[in-house]
């Protein structure tokens, strides 16, 4: 553990909630330097409180909790984005990772799950629950299907589709460390390249897309 | 109505007073503009209207006798008679145009000194037009007024759906809180404990239930795949239902069309396997099922976190003849020409069905069409 605390910001429209959050990671020995009800908040008060991790509800007014991941990380890339969310509404939730958030927990997890998962998110490691390990599977499919259309589209390697599906079926990164005899950094590593991938891709269209429009400089 | 003033101006020799011809004309034109500019708005298109309509389409033609020779060929009003019985055809279908034809067509009759054959053909032309063109408005009502609606109940049924999203988010989220200070209060009062599980069971519910729901597939995209796979399903909704406190389901994210009768045969399986995990790794063992659509086949795999099965008791059990669930799994899979596949170990059981999938019902996502 660092000297510092961990300054976090935690966003999010429902008050009980981010009271309950706030309280939970301030408890934990976090240091949250902000709190926001919405979009416009959260991209108001990001700069200056310079948070490493965005705790982010994905459900709230203003700008949608994907333009907030979007928004934020182009600011300040070394920040990292928690998606917590309620419902967990698949294209949300796989568009706020394409935008750069390199972890989801559902509501429904507790508060160790939770103050685990905001350590681990501000050390770089994702933070996958089986849901998302399925939904990334999927979009790496539906990506490369029928056929690869060109050196462009992210592909996974065999080991990497391997790792993800064990995370997919509840495996923990131990847990799939041994069933495949690698190092747990290995194995972390592993998903972090598939998420990265993805996210690489992601910039790659939208700067496409950009120059397509006539967008670029 | 140029028409009429045309064939008025081309035939009035025929005419045995002109000014009267003329004035009849006249009048006729200044009818039609005064009628176009009335029948612009539908409120003014009244019965009294229509029938004042008529009435001047039917005295032009009884006046014709009056101001043209015997033996004349065309009618003072000429052809612009059919323009009040497409008014009356547009205003009471099928049986307004039929009753404004034939009362035309008798007209028409009765001013002839003898009846000819194109003067026959005319007459049977507008009797058959004016309920043919009653038919098609009729049948282009119909059809606006289904869509419109269509469009409605497609409208009412995305505001429910937007709605029903902010309530649903709206407890799912206090459902959570309620769990999460249920099990941290528990600890000093088993009664807490109690109504925290109970409200995480209930979270566990709704959102199985609000995946399913997502997942409902539209009509439209069933009717995409064409007659062959008339009755598709999504196998991804069907296994979301499975969702409960012990068992987690992994999805890709568009859905996944197979026939129906192969996705009510998978979800089988796999329920089958569920409850295979409760019998021998006990009731607290967890499941997960992730659903996987590759090119060519879709797999499901069913792990658990159980102690796993012992080296040999599967191959024994074969042996002995006792199959039972494991049996039953293969049989389900191999007859829709896939397979079961278990595999074992410290991290517990996994099953994996594979299922080939024809190009027709095109795994991977969105449906084709």
């Amino acid at each position: 553990m660092s000297e510092q605390p961990l300054r976090v910001m935690v966003v999010d429209d429902h008050p009980m909630w981010r009271d309950a959050v706030e309280r939970d990671l301030a408890g934990a020995g976090f240091d949250v330097v902000a709190v926001a009800a919405d979009g416009d908040q959260a991209i108001a008060r990001f700069p200056a409180a310079r948070p490493q991790v965005v705790v982010l509800d994905l459900q709230i007014p203003g700008p949608s909790g994907v333009e907030v991941a979007e928004r934020v990380l182009r600011h300040d890339p070394s920040a990292r984005v928690l998606i917590l969310s309620a419902s967990g509404e698949q294209d949300d939730v796989l568009a706020a990772v394409k935008a750069g958030a390199t972890g989801y927990l559902v509501k429904s997890a507790s508060r160790e799950e939770l103050i685990d998962a905001v350590r681990r998110t501000a050390a770089g490691d994702p933070v996958f629950t089986p849901g998302l390990a399925g939904l990334v599977l999927g979009e790496y499919r539906r990506l490369s299907d029928p056929t690869p259309s060109g050196p462009e589209v992210p592909q996974l390697t065999e080991r990497e589709t391997e790792v993800l599906r064990m995370v997919a079926t509840g495996m923990s990164y131990k847990q799939i460390a041994e069933r495949l005899v690698l190092s747990h950094r290995t194995v972390q590593n592993h998903v972090q390249n598939t998420l990265r991938k993805l996210q690489l891709h992601n910039r790659v269209e939208l700067t496409r897309w950009a120059i397509e429009q006539g967008l670029e400089e | 109505m140029l028409n009429t003033v045309g064939v008025g101006l081309w035939t009035r020799d025929e005419l045995d007073r002109p000014w009267v011809g003329a004035l009849a004309v006249g009048a006729i034109v200044l009818w039609s503009l005064a009628v176009t500019a009335a029948y612009a708005d539908a409120a003014r298109r009244t019965p009294p209207m229509l029938a004042a309509d008529l009435a001047v389409a039917l005295g032009a033609l009884l006046a014709t006798p009056l101001v043209k020779a015997d033996g004349f060929d065309a009618t003072l009003a000429g052809y612009w008679v059919m323009s009040p019985m497409f008014a009356w055809a547009a205003r009471w279908g099928w049986r307004g145009g039929l009753a404004a034809g034939l009362s035309v067509g008798a007209a028409d009759l009765l001013i002839r000194d003898e009846l000819t054959q194109v003067t026959y053909g005319n007459v049977f032309l507008l009797a058959i037009g004016g309920p043919v063109v009653g038919y098609l408005v009729e049948s282009l009502q119909r059809s606006a007024v289904q869509r419109d609606r269509a469009e409605r109940e497609a409208a009412a049924a995305a505001e429910r759906a937007r709605l029903a999203r902010a309530v649903h988010d709206g407890v799912l989220q206090v459902l959570a809180l309620v769990q999460r200070r249920g099990g941290e209060a528990g600890a000093t009062d088993p009664r807490l404990a109690e109504l925290g599980r109970l409200a995480g069971e209930q979270e566990e519910a709704l959102r199985a239930l609000i995946r399913a729901q997502d997942r409902v597939v539209p009509p439209v995209a069933v009717a995409a795949g064409g007659a062959a796979v008339a009755s598709v399903a999504d196998l991804a909704a069907a296994l979301a239902t499975l969702e409960s406190p012990r068992v987690v389901v992994s999805l890709p994210g568009g859905s996944v069309l197979l026939p129906e009768a192969q996705v009510l045969e998978v979800r089988a399986a796999v329920a089958a396997c569920l409850d295979n995990v409760e019998r021998h790794a006990g009731p607290d063992a967890r499941a997960w099922v992730l659903l996987e659509s590759l090119p060519g086949a879709v797999t499901v795999s069913v792990r658990d976190d159980g102690p796993g099965i012992p080296d040999g008791r599967l191959a024994r059990a074969t042996a002995e003849g006792r199959l039972g669930v494991t049996g039953s799994i293969e049989g389900r899979l191999r007859d829709l020409g896939g397979r079961a596949d278990l595999a074992t170990g410290s991290w517990g059981t996994e099953w994996t069905l594979t299922l080939p999938v024809s190009p027709a019902t095109s795994p991977g996502g969105a449906p084709t069409s």
